[in-house]
């Protein structure tokens, strides 16, 4: 009885863990897309305050390509509209795997309280 | 926080201190990097100061490498070209120029200023946190050994 619980529990314990994992992944690439969500912010700021004088060049590998300074901007307003849904997507998902986590602790403590129940069972049987 | 530091258990301490030194190191190094990216922009501003009227036309060095240079003439000292972020460089004139970079600046220690009350909360949280650590150990001790604590009294 014992040992069939623990290995369930190990199971689930295992499954709890990848679930971990994928929470602090999505973590971590939701703060990356909010850094690039910042910079894009700050190169719209400093696109909107240029005029037609000014020249924009864009780094295309090792050469700079000279750009037209609209379609400059309209690149980092799609670049910007892009990243806001990427991070709208990531904020879902973390809650979804939240969610999720939260049911396993639950699983897992009941669990863990059989187990202790079956040990003490056998223990007292012994 | 509503919490009451002092009904709290050791180990509940030991924990609110850890994570209290980690945000306190994370905010610690967060102001480093932003003062080091600061110092580079103000080194940028101060260098553009070499593109004035009086030196165009001069000879200089231009570096192709660390320890290889090439003569040159400085032929146009009132534009130069400014990343400004996610692979966009923008030919400016000179007062421009120093204008985003005094913006930058700005922006900078705007940043700085809004991190370090939070720092210094931090820490005065850690250190209230290690004092009621202490006092708890204390009292542990005085409890383990009632014999030396009266007799001490």
């Amino acid at each position: 009885m014992a040992e069939a619980i623990q290995k369930k529990l190990q199971s689930e314990l295992e499954k709890y863990q990848q679930l971990q994992k994928d929470v602090s992944k999505s973590m971590s690439a939701r703060q990356k897309l909010e850094a690039q969500l910042t910079e894009n912010n700050i190169v719209k700021e400093e696109l909107n305050l240029l005029d037609s004088e000014n020249t924009v060049f864009k780094l295309i590998g090792p050469v700079l390509v000279k750009q037209d300074l609209d379609e400059a901007k309209a690149t980092v307003s799609k670049r910007l509209e892009y990243i806001n849904g990427e991070i709208q997507r990531y904020e879902t998902l973390l809650k979804d795997l939240e969610r999720k986590s939260d049911q396993h602790r639950e699983v897992l403590t009941s669990l863990q309280q059989e187990y202790q129940r079956a040990q003490g069972r056998a223990a007292g049987k012994v | 926080m509503a919490v009451n530091l002092t009904e709290l258990s050791l180990p509940q301490l030991e924990g609110l201190k850890t994570q209290l030194d980690q945000e306190t190191e994370f905010l610690t190094s967060s102001i480093g990097q932003l003062k080091v990216v600061q110092t580079k922009y103000v080194e940028a501003k101060d260098s553009i100061s070499v593109l004035n009227k009086d030196n165009a036309g001069k000879e200089l060095l231009v570096p192709l490498t660390s320890s290889m240079y090439v003569p040159g003439t400085l032929n146009d000292v009132e534009h130069v070209l400014v990343d400004v972020g996610t692979g966009y460089y923008v030919e400016k004139n000179v007062e421009d120029t120093k204008e985003f970079f005094k913006r930058k600046i700005d922006f900078l220690t705007k940043q700085i200023e809004k991190i370090q009350p939070a720092l210094q909360e931090k820490h005065a949280m850690k250190q209230a946190v290690i004092e009621v650590m202490n006092m708890k150990i204390q009292q542990l001790h005085t409890q383990q050994t009632p014999q030396s604590g009266t007799t001490k009294a």
